[in-house]
């Protein structure tokens, strides 16, 4: 069999458009990343979107129900609803995309480094980040915010905190289903170095578990981001962002379902769009979803 | 196979150890100087010395980490900084409350998610599956402020069944918080059963397209028994750790519903305790957590021992 | 009589991308009671969607397009649920292809074996699978038996229900030689004892010659050819039959065999290594540990340039470790290894360059010795740079295009990635990587082992080519004796990571002097029905090896380790034994 049948394509170009090909034949990927950059381009546009000011109330229109004037109604402030929540995206997925990349790269430079290395780094690498996963998300992420404040810089921090082991277990356990493998001992019996292993032969091998990865953190860095919101200890009062809007208007619900509903579907579609790319992804790349754990 | 469970139990008293230190070691590196942070900035500097001493803070800190550990071992916590009172004991009401609505929650999300996870695994790519998969979807894709916003609008405002908020302090009785339990518990059994039956269903699916799988369905044995006696024992070990994960998971959980009910469990205390800038009881909440996170998973890990006979007989994972 | 099997015109496809691609077309067979019928074919012939055809079984994705299957008179496909349950085990059961895989981890053996219905005793039925201590064995979970008794235990599961057919999936792939022969022999006594009509699905053309009746051709879906075993074996009627059989290599070949077109085999007379063609590689008293364990006591060996050394042995025996010692996998932790321009004691990363490119390791496994995400090319082009055996990016593109030419490939495949690729064409590109260090010593661990014959023979080729063409010392590790005799001048027979016996070639194969090789050889299965063990078999001995005294010396430079007929008490080395070391992970 030493014929050529069809047009050899050539390979990092080839990589790349099947990659994208796979990933179109996947309907729930393509869906999942249309909702997400659907919220980006809205969040990007906000100020051409939105015909009132998010922050300045008028007192004399507080609590309308949705109208001509006020599409989405005001809030117990007077200010415009469907502003705030077309500005809220704004906060959550600036902050969450941050703190995401953040935790995904610094979990996946420390998870091939443990899957490659093992012997007693891995070891205490795993028991360190077993402690740090022992304490509870929200309580780690309520004192790193109250010691330091609530600035963004502050909650991508924290949230790498929480973050990166979880993301450490999962692409450690992607890289070592490829350290075994008889291309990375062929490198080895080169002779050639971690570093130059890691890029060239494992990394390849799991940018698509990494890719999932980000997709299905992201959702929950959201999740948590807008908890810490509605809590009091994330985005400050009066910075329009969705779990804020329905800690204020919770209490007002019954007269302006609106004003909370409108920011809960906003979150919620943002946090589907990002769960169906992330299980499209899998299911097109043939990420196993069982490594990931929780 | 008695090594193996020494051997985890040590891992787990390490990783608590070590889980104890990074607690302390965050708290104490708070910025700023503990005693002025929970006075205030008008405080007299002779309050603040005062302070000061009473919280031990001019000894070193390992002495104060070795301190609060003897302690910890004996259930004493310090006194809080707030109310003046043990934190060991405050501490153990509120956790008392949060177990109630716990161990509803676990009950139903447990024997819940694990059903519709089998059901949505043995019926891939039909009907049954598809919907328990987009159910699962939209409920790990709200956060939990929000189940609980909607199950108020729902069971408390249109049918008035349960209680929106509860009235009770933390000393309430049972009696008196069992019809405010409901609805929290509800609203985290959603959350959690969402992951639950999303690992269930890969797992059981991977595990009915395992050759031992066929091979006893080839035998001629019925759905049932091949689905009992073959497939589960091995599809429910992921999920052990999974459902551990997400027992801990409800410690942290806990904080915003109860929140939105004004129920007096641990997660309002930890809240409150946060704005209040009360160190002993945010330690001892920390560490109370982890001992439950190490627990949970020690747990998983001897129920891995009960369905993998491997690890039974070998000792080794 | 009247079949018990009747496979009418059966086709098979599945759905892939909106369209039904066939994997079984038309296939038409007929099994008798007490007689066997082999369906035989390479990878990608539907033998094994045949085979659960039989039991109504389809994998998931795949129907029936067309025919039929009939078993004990009913049609299987047609049954409703209840009844083609019963049907199953019943009537027809089957053993599936890996044992490990096929039992229930955590279920006991003897409830698995019990619930397969019957109205046997578990240890009755463990006692005519011929397992020791049968009460003791049925309490033990799979993963507590060795592979050979797994199989044993899954044969036991099927004849629970004294079925009257049965279905054998390649029952002994995977298995070591030695407990391949028990397997077969055990088949064939209960298919005898049951009047069973037994079914067996196997690519190896040795063990369908041993066992069936009748085989069946398979290729791409289709039969190609049908035949009584004999009559197919003596007079093969078409080239692809003929083509498949000699490329299946023998005990008695002198050369290397060439399969012509039209099914033909040449002897390709050994190439001489002259006398004084200098040592490339010399290893003096090896030892090898994994933790506590030992898995290489004392090994010596020298392979000179131009000469391809076989190191035979079953898994567990340390081949494996050698190689990887040698490639600079792991350290020996005594003994010498050495090459003509360093020391190879050390792992790779502390070789100087120079020498490190000289020493070329050829994986068993050629799915996964490329990376899936890089193309070929570039996995030639790799080393080429790091080795700086290449100079600018143009030269060394170039250089890996007239390497991937060197192994007979067409050098437009560089742009591929492996999965575009077929198993013999990524074998061929592992071995144009090893080339690319310009190396004078290359390590081929298991090479041809995962391939189908035809292929098999081709990468035989490639490898005696290339030694004659690049003078290369070549350490050639397997399990197969017969593979190992048309390409290897000298071999070195190991058994539990010691040398037992060793020599040139023709001296061993023609007189085998230690039991053990006599047992390997006794064990390996010719593809002719009538084929008499070549030699005759001890069956107790004992080790008599002393120091300074290790070996009897048979001339020629062959000579085995010293043994002698045991007192009945100690058999050295029982056919099952549990798996044990970790070496078996690399062997």
């Amino acid at each position: 069999m030493t014929t050529v049948d069809t047009a050899p394509a050539v390979a990092p170009a080839a990589r790349t458009a099947r990659a994208w090909r796979t990933l179109c034949s996947s309907r729930t990927a393509v869906i999942g990343l249309a909702i997400v950059a659907v919220h980006v381009v809205i969040a990007l546009l906000a100020p051409l979107l939105a015909s009132y000011d998010p922050i300045a109330g008028d007192a004399s229109q507080a609590l309308l129900g949705p109208g001509g004037a006020h599409w989405a109604g005001t809030d117990q402030y007077g200010r415009d609803v469907l502003a705030r929540v077309l500005y809220g995206g704004r906060y959550a997925l600036g902050v969450s995309v941050a703190a995401t990349v953040v935790s995904v790269a610094l979990g996946t430079v420390a998870g091939c480094a443990a899957a490659l290395r093992g012997g007693w780094f891995d070891d205490l690498l795993g028991r360190v980040l077993d402690a740090v996963l022992a304490v509870p998300a929200v309580l780690a992420l309520l004192v790193v915010v109250t010691a330091l404040g609530t600035g963004p810089a502050v909650i991508v921090l924290a949230v790498a905190v929480v973050f990166v082991p979880q993301v450490v277990r999962v692409v450690r356990g992607a890289a070592l289903a490829v350290v075994p493998a008889d291309y990375v001992t062929a490198a080895r019996a080169r002779g050639e170095g971690t570093w130059s292993i890691l890029r060239r032969e494992v990394l390849p091998n799991i940018v698509d578990v990494v890719c999932v990865e980000f997709a299905m953190r992201a959702s929950w860095v959201v999740l948590l981001i807008s908890s810490l919101s509605f809590l009091g200890f994330g985005a400050d009062p009066p910075t329009p962002d969705w779990g804020l809007m329905v800690a204020e208007n919770r209490t007002a619900i019954t007269v302006v379902p609106m004003a909370s509903v409108a920011p809960i579907i906003a979150l919620a579609t943002l946090v589907i769009g990002l769960n169906l790319a992330a299980d499209g992804l899998s299911k097109a790349w043939g990420v196993d979803r069982i490594r990931e754990g929780s | 196979m008695l090594s193996f469970v020494a051997r985890r139990t040590a891992a787990a008293l390490g990783t608590l150890l070590l889980s104890s230190l990074l607690v302390f070691l965050a708290v104490q590196a708070l910025p700023g100087d503990v005693a002025t942070q929970v006075l205030g900035k008008d405080a007299t500097p002779q309050a603040v010395a005062q302070l000061r001493g009473s919280l031990g803070l001019d000894r070193p800190a390992w002495e104060r980490y070795a301190d609060w550990m003897r302690g910890a071992l004996h259930g004493d916590f310090g006194t809080s900084l707030v109310s003046g009172k043990a934190v060991g004991g405050d501490v153990a009401q509120y956790l008392g409350n949060s177990a109630l609505v716990a161990v509803i929650t676990i009950l139903f999300a447990v024997t819940g998610s694990l059903l519709l996870g089998i059901v949505a695994g043995l019926y891939r790519d039909r009907w049954p599956d598809h919907l328990i998969s987009t159910v699962s979807l939209v409920g790990m894709s709200v956060p939990e402020f929000v189940v609980a916003t909607v199950l108020v609008l729902c069971f408390s405002v249109a049918l008035p069944w349960f209680p929106a908020v509860v009235l009770y302090g933390p000393d309430a009785t049972v009696g008196q918080l069992l019809p405010a339990v409901w609805l929290p518990a509800l609203a985290l059994a959603v959350v959690m059963a969402a992951y639950i039956v999303r690992m269930a269903r890969t797992s059981v699916i991977d595990v009915m397209a395992s050759e031992y799988v066929t091979t006893a369905r080839l035998k001629g044995l019925s759905t049932w028994r091949v689905v009992t006696r073959h497939a589960l024992p091995s599809a429910l070990l992921p999920v052990l750790h999974v459902i551990a994960l997400n027992v801990a998971w409800l410690l942290g959980g806990v904080a915003v519903v109860e929140n939105v009910f004004n129920y007096p469990g641990v997660g309002k205390l930890m809240l409150s305790s946060v704005q209040n800038r009360d160190l002993p009881v945010i330690q001892a909440i920390a560490l109370i957590s982890a001992v439950v996170y190490v627990a949970c998973n020690l747990a998983a890990d001897l129920g891995a021992m009960a369905l993998n006979p491997r690890l039974r007989t070998r000792g080794r994972t | 009589m009247t079949p018990l099997v009747s496979v009418n015109s059966l086709s098979v496809a599945y759905r892939s991308g909106g369209r039904d691609v066939p994997v079984v077309r038309e296939v038409s067979l007929e099994a008798a009671a007490g007689r066997t019928l082999a369906l035989v074919g390479e990878s990608g012939s539907g033998k094994s969607t045949l085979a659960a055809a039989l039991l109504g079984h389809l994998r998931h994705g795949s129907r029936v397009t067309g025919g039929s299957v009939e078993v004990d008179g009913r049609d299987v496909f047609a049954l409703p649920a209840p009844e083609l349950r019963r049907l199953r085990g019943r009537t027809v059961a089957m053993v599936a292809q890996n044992a490990g895989q096929a039992l229930t981890p955590s279920m006991r053996v003897g409830r698995q074996i019990a619930e397969a219905g019957g109205d046997i005793p578990v240890i009755d039925l463990l006692d005519q699978v011929r397992l020791p201590r049968p009460a003791e064995l049925a309490r033990r979970y799979p993963h507590e038996l060795s592979g050979g008794q797994q199989q044993r235990v899954a044969l036991a599961m099927a004849i629970a229900a004294r079925p009257k057919v049965l279905v054998l999936d390649e029952p002994t792939t995977g298995l070591d030689v030695v407990t391949q022969r028990g397997v077969l022999d055990l088949i064939a006594a209960l298919r005898d004892e049951l009047g069973l009509a037994a079914v067996l699905v196997s690519h190896d053309l040795g063990v369908v010659a041993h066992l069936a009746d009748e085989v069946c051709v398979l290729k791409s879906g289709r039969v190609v050819e049908s035949a009584p075993t004999r009559q197919l074996f003596a007079r093969p009627a078409e080239p692809y039959t003929k083509r498949l059989l000699a490329s299946v290599p023998r005990l008695d070949d002198a050369g290397l065999a060439l399969v012509r077109e039209s099914g033909e085999r040449d002897i390709r007379p050994r190439a001489v290594v002259p006398g004084d063609a200098p040592v490339a590689v010399s290893a003096r008293d090896v030892t090898v540990d994994y933790g506590r364990s030992r898995v290489v006591h004392g090994v010596s060996f020298e392979v000179r340039r131009g000469e391809v050394l076989a190191l035979v042995g079953e898994s567990g025996s340390g081949k494996s470790t050698l190689a990887w010692a040698l490639a600079g996998l792991r350290t020996p932790s005594g003994g010498t290894m050495t090459h003509e321009s360093g020391d190879l004691a050390r792992p790779a990363q502390r070789r100087p360059m120079s020498l490190r490119r000289r020493v070329q390791l050829v994986f068993q496994n050629a799915d996964t010795s490329l990376n899936p995400r890089r193309s070929v090319g570039d996995a030639v082009r790799r080393p080429l740079r790091f080795f700086r055996t290449a100079g600018g990016r143009a030269e060394s593109a170039e250089r890996a295009r007239r390497l991937i030419a060197d192994v007979r490939l067409d050098p437009a495949l560089a742009d591929r990635l492996p999965a575009q690729l077929s198993g013999g064409q990524r074998q061929r590109i592992g071995i144009a990587r090893a080339l690319a260090g310009e190396p004078d010593v290359l390590v081929a661990d298991e090479i041809t082992t995962a391939l189908d014959v035809s292929v098999q023979a081709e990468v035989l080729r490639l490898v005696d080519d290339l030694r004659r063409e690049r003078d290369l010392a070549c350490l050639f590790i397997s399990h197969d004796l017969a593979v190992v005799r048309g390409i290897a001048d000298r071999v070195v027979v190991l058994r539990g990571g010691v040398v037992v016996e060793e020599g040139p070639t023709e001296a061993v194969f023609a007189a085998p002097r230690h039991p053990y090789t006599r047992r390997l050889m006794a064990a390996a299965l010719e593809p002719d029905p009538d084929a008499r063990p070549p030699v005759e078999v001890t069956p107790d001995w004992a080790d008599a090896a002393q120091e300074g005294d290790v070996w009897t010396d048979h001339g020629d430079g062959h000579r085995a380790r010293r043994w002698r007929p045991a007192d009945t008490s100690a058999t050295p080395d029982a056919p099952d034994t549990p798996p044990t070391s970790i070496a078996e992970g690399v062997s």
